[in-house]
């Protein structure tokens, strides 16, 4: 990190934490059973334990993210699981609506 | 592993003096095979053959055994989330009635004995906002950064199996390795030399538990029952629930009870027992008008058939649900719930006994008398008592008769209040997207000093629940300035419950955001002429669509 200069809000946010170890500690040990303790961002919290450093909207990186499957326990995956999720959503912002939940209320 | 068939005839010839003595006085023991039944058993394998086949092999004819199936045993939500993978990744065409029958027949012929599902029952139960934690750190990054911890503690497998899960991850979610907690270490090598043997030896296939379990008969549950439930933004429930067998370990259900506002419980429907002690269960209860609520019942039965416990909850908002426990009537007496469990010294008040073969003399304690009898049954006392001004604050085992196992603690003045849950998080939904709005519901706590007259410390004495009022703030500064608590929904001052805004981009934030926010959750309660207040944290955050039965 010491060669990069933090330019906006978010980065000196991150720059100001004392290092990664930290940040993986104190939120890794906050995990809600269910919710992502990966956070870089989380789907649910953003490093800082809170929702302000998260893709706003989400539904502006959403392919973004489900497309590597980078939360495949919150998000459809797209890579391998769920490749036709967003075939009704082309556009996340207009069409979010049409994204289903992919764990049907049939299957119980 | 061998898994040995038991024809009716001979768990009737073993039946333990025992389980002779209790069938005399009401409960019958039914012939309920140590794995699955014969029919189900002839069933379900000719669904294996004719189903699962094309992928998996028939290792053994009799008794039969299949690849990779017949190594693992799991919780009856562990088997449906396998087969629904298999419908999802690789094409399985199977009818729900025929996946009813599989996760049914696995479930009683490789699930997890009682004692192994001891810790993790949250995950089954939907209690979301259970804060994890672990003795081993790596079994917390490895494993429980993305999905629950319990969804692995709830499976057994051998070092192979849990080995073939290691490359399955990898297979299906190949970028795994570069995300956080994964690119600072290698994981995969990790994954197979020090996560498979911590998993093998941590969550083995074969257990003294499960053996044990499969030798036990497994009681009928039929009958009638007391319950007693503490339902947020309710308060204490209490009632009768009416069990009666419709055979094959399937079961009616009736319920009929009365919160303590006096407000009626009252909901019907069907039950299925698996692994003979996961009861499972679907009601329709009577809301508002013509409003029906369905809720679903997750209780793990006693050894002995007398109790159950476990949570109700919402079918669509799980996050909406309660604590139950049930004790069969005419069983053991018992007593399950004081209804409210605390009273302050110099006051009277009404209180409810909730239990089953209920004595005439009632014992509360020192310094609590019974200054009158409401109304009296076998399952249910209702009395007036009253707290001497000097007793002693503390908790009291109270006993009705031989029955006991609750308490009545004795307070003199609240000294504090801790919001529960302390840390929560609730998702927005709804605004014509798949997925509900989920909700949060919040509980105030209150809490005595202990002999230290300090509030805070290890002797300080749990009172209850208590009534609060409640209202929230913006977390920290940033909180404030993005309005998170005009934008993320509403809190409802008197029951503590807070609804969620709308899923979906909002034009009205900063960068059109959604209704994500952080914010401090504030009880005010009062006691005496003090007022108290406790507060906790709640986040509001985005959606999920991948929402299984265990999370």
């Amino acid at each position: 990190m010491k060669h990069l200069k933090p330019v906006n809000n978010k980065a000196r946010l991150l720059s100001k934490v004392a290092d990664e170890d930290q940040i993986e500690e104190v939120v890794a040990m906050q995990s809600l059973a269910g919710c992502t303790a990966t956070t870089d961002p989380g789907w649910e919290i953003d490093a800082f334990g809170s929702v302000t450093s998260l893709c706003q909207p989400m539904e502006s990186d959403l392919y973004g993210c489900a497309d590597p499957c980078w939360w495949p326990a919150q998000v459809p995956d797209m890579m391998n699981t769920y490749p036709n999720w967003n075939e009704k959503a082309t556009n996340s912002g207009e069409n979010w609506r049409n994204l289903g939940s992919v764990f049907p209320a049939d299957k119980e | 592993m061998k898994f040995p068939k038991l024809s009716r005839l001979n768990l009737l010839l073993r039946k333990t003096p025992l389980a002779a003595g209790i069938a005399a006085c009401g409960m019958t023991w039914a012939g309920v095979a140590n794995s699955a039944s014969d029919a189900l058993t002839e069933k379900a394998e000719s669904i294996i053959r004719s189903n699962c086949l094309a992928c998996h092999s028939e290792q053994q004819a009799e008794p039969a055994q299949f690849s990779r199936i017949s190594h693992q045993r799991k919780t009856p939500e562990g088997w449906l989330m396998t087969i629904a993978r298999m419908q999802i990744m690789h094409g399985l065409q199977i009818s729900n009635e025929d996946r009813r029958t599989l996760v049914k027949y696995l479930s009683d012929k490789q699930g997890l004995a009682p004692e192994e599902t001891a810790g993790s029952r949250y995950a089954m139960e939907r209690r979301l906002n259970t804060m994890e934690s672990f003795d081993s750190a790596e079994f917390a990054e490895m494993c429980a950064r993305c999905h629950s911890g319990a969804r692995v503690a709830l499976q057994r497998r051998p070092a192979g199996e849990w080995e073939h899960l290691v490359h399955f991850h990898l297979g299906q979610w190949p970028s795994l390795e570069y995300q956080a907690l994964s690119r600072d270490r290698e994981w995969f090598e990790l994954a197979l030399n020090n996560m498979v043997p911590a998993l093998a030896k941590d969550y083995p296939l074969k257990s003294q538990s499960w053996q044990q379990w499969q030798q036990t008969d497994k009681p009928e549950l039929g009958g009638s029952w007391s319950f007693a439930g503490q339902m947020p933004g309710k308060g204490d429930v209490h009632g009768q629930m009416q069990i009666t067998s419709a055979g094959n370990d399937e079961y009616q259900v009736r319920i009929t009870g009365q919160y303590a506002d006096g407000s009626p419980l009252k909901g019907k429907g069907s039950a299925i027992v698996y692994t003979g002690y996961e009861w499972r269960a679907n009601l329709t209860f009577e809301g508002v008008g013509q409003e029906k609520i369905k809720m679903r019942q997750v209780f793990a039965a006693s050894k002995e058939g007398d109790q159950l416990t476990g949570r109700m909850f919402a079918a669509v908002h799980d996050e909406m649900g309660m604590d139950f426990s049930a004790v069969r009537q005419q069983s053991q007496p018992d007593l399950i719930a004081v209804q409210p469990a605390y009273i302050k010294a110099g006051t009277r008040q009404t209180i409810t006994l909730v239990g089953n073969n209920l004595g005439t003399d009632v014992s509360l304690g020192e310094g609590v008398s019974v200054e009158k009898v409401v109304l009296r049954d076998a399952n249910k006392l209702v009395l007036q008592v009253r707290a001497a001004k000097d007793s002693e604050p503390g908790a009291r085992q109270v006993t009705v008769g031989q029955a006991g196992g609750a308490s009545l603690t004795v307070y003199d003045r609240i000294s504090s209040v801790k919001v529960v849950p302390e840390y929560s998080v609730a998702r927005v939904g709804g605004n014509g997207g798949s997925t509900p709005k989920y909700n949060a519901h919040f509980q105030a706590e209150a809490w005595a000093s202990g002999a230290d007259g300090k509030p805070g410390t290890a002797d300080d004495l749990r009172i209850g629940y208590v009534p609060a009022k409640w209202h929230v703030e913006p977390f920290d500064a940033q909180a404030k300035a993005d309005n998170d608590v005009h934008f993320t929904g509403r809190m409802n001052a008197s029951t503590g419950m807070f609804t969620t805004a709308s899923a979906g981009p909002n034009p009205e934030r900063r960068m059109s955001t959604n209704n994500a926010g952080n914010l401090k959750v504030v009880a005010s309660v009062k006691d005496g002429g003090q007022k108290l207040t406790g507060d906790g944290q709640l986040i509001v955050t985005v959606q999920r669509w991948n929402n299984p039965p265990l999370p």
